[in-house]
Formats: C-alpha cells, sequence, structure tokens
C-alpha cells in the first residue's frame, strides 16, 4: 500500500523553519564546516561535527554573543581534500562567513596561501598540526588544544618530573605511524627530550594500521624504554604493542597523545589497558566535577537524550565552538564587527580565559594553539587525571 | 534533417567531425567553454580547473590501459611524479610555469618509460602488480627523500605566472586548464588515427598477431608508457599550480584506482569516454552532495544518515552503469546520438 503524503508536515516544517528563522534575529555570525562525516575519518568526523553544532547552539541558547546568534552551516566532505577544498570554496562564494571549520591538516595546508591573501577567515580544523598553528604564517588559523608537538611536550615534561628510579634520567621510546600524522611532532619531541633531560633510546615507524609490529615490540625489548609514546594511530596497532610488551615481561608504560586517549582503544585493550597513559587537552565525559563537562552534559540530556557518552573527538569540536564563541566575544568587547580580520587579530589577546576546568587556562602566547593539557592514566576503562593541568610556553 | 553523409576525398573520410552538424556542435562547445568563466563563480571554476586536471590524467591512463591494454595502478604516482617536479623546478631553479608543464610530463614520462620495462617480459596481472610496485616505491619517495620532496610537509608552490598574469584565481587558471585540456584532448584522439596509436590497438586487441605484422611490442608498449605518463605528468602540474602545495597524500593508492574506475565507467579505448569518466567521478559526488545538502534543515540528525547514503549511492550509479552499459558512458552516448541522427523519425 502506498503511503499518504501529508500536506501538513510541509506545514509544520516551513512554520517552524519560519519560527526558527525569527528567534535568530538579523544577521547571525556564520560558521561553514567541511566537515569529514563520512570516509576514513568518519569515526571522529561525526563527533566532532555534532560537538561542534552544539557548542554553537549552546552559545545560543545562552543568549549569543551579545545578543547575536551562531549559524552553523556545514557540509559532508568524505574526507577527500579535492572535495573539502571545492565545499571551502563553495561555502565562501555563497556565505562569506567570518569563521570556517576545516576537515584537516591537508586542508589547511592547501588553504593556507589562498586564506592569508584572499578569504580572510579565521580557521579551526580538526587538526593539531604543527604548522597551522604558526602564527607567523598562518595567523588565520587556530588547534583547539595543543598541537602533536606541545602534546608530546607536555607527556615530555611529565616524564620528566617522573623518573622511574630516583636519580637516573629517565627512558622514552616514540612509537609512529609513517604519516603526515605521525611524525609532525618527532622533531620537536627529540629536541625537547634533550632539553628536559629525557633520553631517546628508540623510535619505532610502522605503516599505519600496521598489524606485524613484532620487530618493533623485540626493538623495544633490547632498549627497554621506561615510557614509550605512541604517534599517529587510531587503536592498530597499539594493543599489539601493549600486549607483545606484557608478554615479554616489560615494565614500560605506554602513552598517547589526543586521538590514542580514547574510549574506544580503551575498551579494545580490556585489561591490558590498566595504567595506559597519555595527554588529552579536555576533560572527559565522566568527569563529572568538572563545571563544563556538567554543562555539556546537561546540553545533550536535554537534546539527545538517547547518548550515555560523548568522546574526546566530540569534545574538540566543543572546544572549538568555545574559541569561536570567546573569539568573537573579544571582537564585541573592543567594539569590533566580527570579521575574519578581527578574530584573527583577537587570538593573540586571548589571555587567562577560564575554560571552566574543560581546557585549563587558556592563553593564546606564542602560537595559535593553546599548549596546555592534562595527563591522564587508564583505571577500571577511564581516564583519571594523573597531573593537574601542565603549561607549556612559560 | 540529414539524409544521407557522403564523403567524396579520403580526407573527408578520415576527418574526425565527419558532418556539418558534429562540427556545429563542436563550435557550441569552444564558445560555451570559453564563455563559461564569466558567468560561473569560484566553486563553479575549481571544480571546472580540478575537472580539468581529471580529464588530462584520464586521457592519458586510457591511451595505456584503454588502447594498449596495459593496465597500470601506479597512474596517481606519476601524476605525482609531474607535480613534484613542477614543484621543484619552480621552487628550486625558478622556472617558469609555461616551461614546467612540458617538463613536468617529459620527467613522467622518463619513469614511466622506465617502469613499462618489465612489460617486455610480463602482461596482465602480473604488469598489473609491477605497476602497483611502482606507485608503492614512488609513494615511499614523495614521503621520504625529504631533502627532496619536502617528506610530508610538502612544497608550497607560489602562483603560476604567465606572460606577466599572476594566476592566483580560479579564474585566471581556468584560461591555462581548458586550453591544455583542449590540447590534450586533440593529440590523444589524433593519435589513434596514426601508425603508433594503431599499433597500441592491435597490441591490445592481440600482441602475437601485431608482433607478427612487424609491430615492435617492446618498442610500442614503452611508448604507451611513456605518452600515458605525459599526460599523467601534466595533469600533475596542473594540479600543484591549482592547489598550490604539493604533498605525498595527494597521490594514493585509490587515486590510481580512481583513474581507472574513471576510464572504466566512461568507456575503456575511447577518448571521449576518458572524458566523460572523469567528469562523472569529479562531478557526481558534488552532485550527490548538493542535493543531500537540501535536507540539511530537515532535522538536526538526518544528515548523519544521508551523508553515508551519498557514497552508497555513487558506487551503486558505477554499478548500474556498468551493468547496463558495459562499454561505458561513451557507448551511450553513441547511442543517444543515434536515436537523434533521424529524429523524429523511428531509426
Amino acid at each position: 500500500m502506498k503511503k499518504q503524503f501529508h500536506w501538513s508536515w510541509v506545514g509544520v516544517l516551513m512554520a517552524s523553519l519560519l519560527m526558527a528563522g525569527a528567534a535568530a534575529g538579523a544577521d547571525p555570525i556564520k560558521v561553514t564546516a567541511q566537515q569529514p562525516i563520512t570516509g576514513r575519518f568518519a569515526f571522529a568526523g561525526k563527533q566532532i561535527h555534532q560537538g561542534l553544532a552544539d557548542s554553537l547552539a549552546y552559545v545560543n541558547e545562552q543568549g549569543g554573543v551579545a545578543g547575536t546568534q551562531f549559524e552553523y552551516i556545514y557540509e559532508d566532505t568524505g574526507y577527500d581534500l579535492k572535495r573539502s577544498v571545492a565545499s571551502f570554496k563553495k561555502q565562501m562564494a555563497k556565505h562569506s562567513p567570518p569563521m570556517n571549520y576545516g576537515e584537516s591538516t591537508g586542508e589547511g595546508k592547501a588553504l593556507a596561501p589562498e586564506i592569508n591573501e584572499r578569504y580572510h577567515v579565521l580557521y579551526g580544523s580538526t587538526s593539531f598540526s604543527e604548522e597551522l598553528a604558526d602564527r607567523g604564517k598562518n595567523p588565520y588559523m587556530f588547534v583547539s588544544g595543543p598541537t602533536y608537538a606541545q602534546q608530546f611536550g607536555i607527556l615530555l615534561k611529565y616524564i620528566a618530573a617522573h623518573p622511574k628510579q630516583e636519580g637516573k634520567k629517565p627512558t622514552v621510546a616514540f612509537f609512529y605511524s609513517d604519516t603526515e600524522f605521525g611524525r609532525d611532532p618527532i622533531p620537536y619531541a627529540r629536541e625537547i627530550a634533550k632539553k628536559l633531560g629525557v633520553e631517546v633510546v628508540a623510535e619505532e615507524v610502522t605503516a599505519v594500521g600496521a598489524v606485524d609490529v613484532t620487530s618493533q615490540i623485540l626493538d623495544l625489548k633490547r632498549n627497554n624504554p621506561d615510557y614509550c609514546i605512541f604517534q599517529g594511530y587510531v587503536v592498530p596497532p597499539i594493543p599489539a604493542v601493549i600486549r607483545g610488551a606484557k608478554d615479554f615481561g616489560m615494565d614500560t608504560t605506554f602513552m598517547g597523545s589526543f586521538w590514542t586517549m580514547s574510549k574506544m582503544l580503551l575498551d579494545k585493550l580490556g585489561a591490558d589497558g590498566e595504567g595506559y597513559m597519555g595527554v588529552n587537552p579536555y576533560a572527559y565525559w565522566y568527569h563529572t566535577d568538572v563545571p563544563m563537562i556538567q554543562k555539556i552534559r546537561d546540553f545533550n540530556k536535554r537534546h539527545h537524550s538517547d547518548v550515555t557518552y560523548r568522546p574526546n573527538s566530540y569534545m574538540q569540536g566543543w572546544f572549538t565552538g568555545m574559541i569561536f564563541a570567546k573569539l568573537a566575544e573579544k571582537c564585541h568587547e573592543l567594539g569590533l564587527p566580527v570579521s575574519g580580520e578581527n578574530l584573527k587579530d583577537a587570538i593573540p589577546q586571548i589571555k587567562d580565559w577560564d575554560t571552566g576546568g574543560f581546557a585549563g587556562v587558556v592563553s593564546f602566547k606564542s602560537t595559535n594553539a593553546t599548549a596546555v593539557g592534562k595527563v591522564y592514566s587508564a583505571k577500571n576503562g577511564h581516564f583519571e587525571p594523573a597531573s593537574d593541568w601542565i603549561y607549556l610556553d612559560e | 534533417m540529414r539524409i544521407g553523409n557522403f564523403k567524396e576525398t579520403y580526407a573527408a573520410d578520415e576527418a574526425v567531425f565527419t558532418s556539418p552538424t558534429s562540427r556545429f556542435w563542436v563550435a557550441v562547445l569552444f564558445i560555451a567553454l570559453a564563455a563559461f568563466p564569466f558567468f560561473a563563480g569560484p566553486y563553479l571554476l575549481y571544480m571546472a580547473n580540478h575537472t580539468g586536471v581529471a580529464i588530462i590524467a584520464a586521457v592519458g591512463l586510457n591511451i595505456l590501459t584503454g588502447s594498449a591494454g596495459q593496465i597500470s595502478l601506479g597512474h596517481a604516482a606519476f601524476v605525482g611524479v609531474g607535480a613534484y617536479t613542477a614543484a621543484l623546478l619552480t621552487t628550486r631553479l625558478g622556472l617558469p610555469f609555461l616551461i614546467c608543464l612540458p617538463l613536468s610530463g617529459l620527467s613522467a614520462a622518463f619513469f614511466g618509460v622506465i617502469v613499462g620495462a618489465p612489460s617486455m617480459r610480463m602482461k596482465g596481472l602480473y604488469l598489473c602488480i609491477a605497476t602497483l610496485a611502482a606507485q608503492m616505491i614512488f609513494e615511499f619517495i614523495f614521503i621520504h627523500w625529504e631533502s627532496l620532496t619536502g617528506g610530508i610537509r610538502g612544497i608550497n608552490v607560489p602562483a603560476a605566472e604567465v606572460f606577466g598574469f599572476r594566476l592566483n584565481t580560479e579564474f585566471s587558471f581556468y584560461f591555462v586548464t581548458a586550453p591544455t585540456v583542449i590540447i590534450a584532448v586533440t593529440a590523444a584522439r589524433n593519435l589513434f588515427r596514426t601508425r603508433v596509436g594503431r599499433a597500441f590497438i592491435a597490441i591490445r586487441d592481440r600482441d602475437i598477431s601485431a608482433e607478427m605484422m612487424g609491430i615492435n611490442l617492446f618498442h610500442y608498449k614503452l611508448l604507451a608508457f611513456g605518452a600515458s605518463s605525459f599526460y599523467a605528468g601534466v595533469a600533475g602540474c596542473l594540479n600543484v599550480y591549482l592547489l598550490k602545495i604539493v604533498t605525498p597524500e595527494h597521490f594514493p593508492l585509490h587515486e590510481s584506482i580512481r583513474y581507472l574506475a574513471m576510464i572504466i565507467v566512461g568507456g575503456l579505448g575511447s577518448v571521449l569516454g576518458a572524458i566523460y569518466g572523469a567528469i562523472f567521478m569529479t562531478i557526481i559526488p558534488e552532485v550527490l552532495q548538493s542535493i543531500m545538502g537540501l535536507f540539511q534543515g530537515l532535522s538536526p540528525t538526518i544528515m548523519s544518515y544521508l551523508y553515508p547514503l551519498q557514497t552508497v549511492v555513487f558506487g551503486l550509479l558505477i554499478v548500474i552503469f556498468l551493468v547496463f552499459e558495459p562499454h561505458g558512458l561513451a557507448e551511450m552516448w553513441r547511442r543517444l546520438k543515434n536515436y537523434f541522427r533521424l529524429w523524429p523519425f523511428e531509426n
């Protein structure tokens, strides 16, 4: 039987759209986004998109930025560079927004010259790349947290302060994938390790998602580092490495940076995950004593009643929304219109911004990245703080 | 209405566009191509430039795979070789764009010939794997020869300059892409009217017979690899100047597969097919995206279902096209033309 088409639905829809339009008032601040909702980055892209959308909706609920609401306009890019650049250009032509959110490091790099010369739009993204936080080169771009290099800096600072044997230099190994994502922080990490007196005893490189890591584990065993930091992976081969090391009776502490600090990885690790550590720029969903987390949970309860957990990729999107709002607020404080140009100038002016326990107290000092993070340690399938907020750049 | 198409000279018989009607439509196409940038915005122009690059690369692969019958899984790597050549020649030697363009082609052709060398002893799937190895090796070089390629960070390239004009917008770049595409396509179309092109086809259809007819298999196979890679190199050069950056991530294996898909969907062995395939593979995801985008306002969660759907729809479209027309879009177009040849009368 054919279903009857109800015109009444169209009526309801039109009415609700009209109402939404009326409530939004005049000239909202447009935020365009190229989101990797499909493709191989979708596992995080979906959450990042939702986090950013929710964060901006939350600001709107609170009355917007001095009464001006945000309008969030997004497109899926399938994590494809050509498509995301196309999507960026389409959105710029159609909406000319002051703020944009990009899908990848690659997109940011490809668009950097044109953003500087032509588009003059504030550019946040999924990326934690060093290059995109370089204020001198890319003043319009910012990273929603510490860059990978800064994350390594935070971990190494922690390691330097926590030697396994008193009086002995701590040793560390870097375990990374042979990709941009994996290699990005390594040169800086070597440098900072030297400065902090942490000895780098091994560097293991694998293909992304490598399955057989026996030779790397054997090499790790030979060098027996106190700590081993993963970079450039999401899940595999980390469980294999940690289990392998355990089988060899090694007591190395394994650590990760943002993408390897997920519940997804801990779930895969199971009992082997106990004591796994790493750096995360944000608080976790289950840290209910953090005021901003309480707000996030409350927002989700009201708008997504079926949600029981939000991963750290969602938090990345949420925090980007907070930065967008903070910068718009700064422009308003200074009596300037919210334009890409003014937003860019506002970045270095963000000082000692209290993020409600969510991402430390943020100042954009020498880079357009926050340079702050917390070291967490896994206990019973949850990440619990192992340190207070660690600030670089001091 | 035409009632016949009579030819009185050999030249007329060999012409590419045999009838006044086809010449008329080609003229219309050229006028449309020339007028397009004045009406289109930056997004459409970016897509046009991007499609142009894909067309050149696909037409190139079609020479090798479609016409000479040598399957290659390394086409993206040759695009990469061209791209890196262009980037290096510009940033290190400061050569102008118009010199970089053919040099990128030549450099890719040089490596293409080397990679094609195993074709003397291998064919079919075995050769396919050899080209796959080439793809891997080049990808490895792009990432690891850091002093030359800049490693994972790649090389940033300044905007191209042609006769003092800085091509830093999609609009200005279109005036480079469009003529390059026209020259590339014309050359490819004419290639198959020469001894070389016919030799390629003979090798594809039956290599032993071709050899018995006096065709030097190795020589012509290498020529096919060289010609195909030359096109790839030119496409790579345009790609670099279009994106103004080159990184190893631009030339993964699945890009090679995409080029193969283009010529198969378009119609193997036909220049027009490669063009249709390139357009199809580049434009359809964008069209689907726009259609899905219309629903964005309907409900906050609807897009989380619709966006994944577009990948499925795109895959289905490819399968449907191949099931209903294994000879590709070019064959569909030919049948459509035939239908209208005597329109409004029955054929």
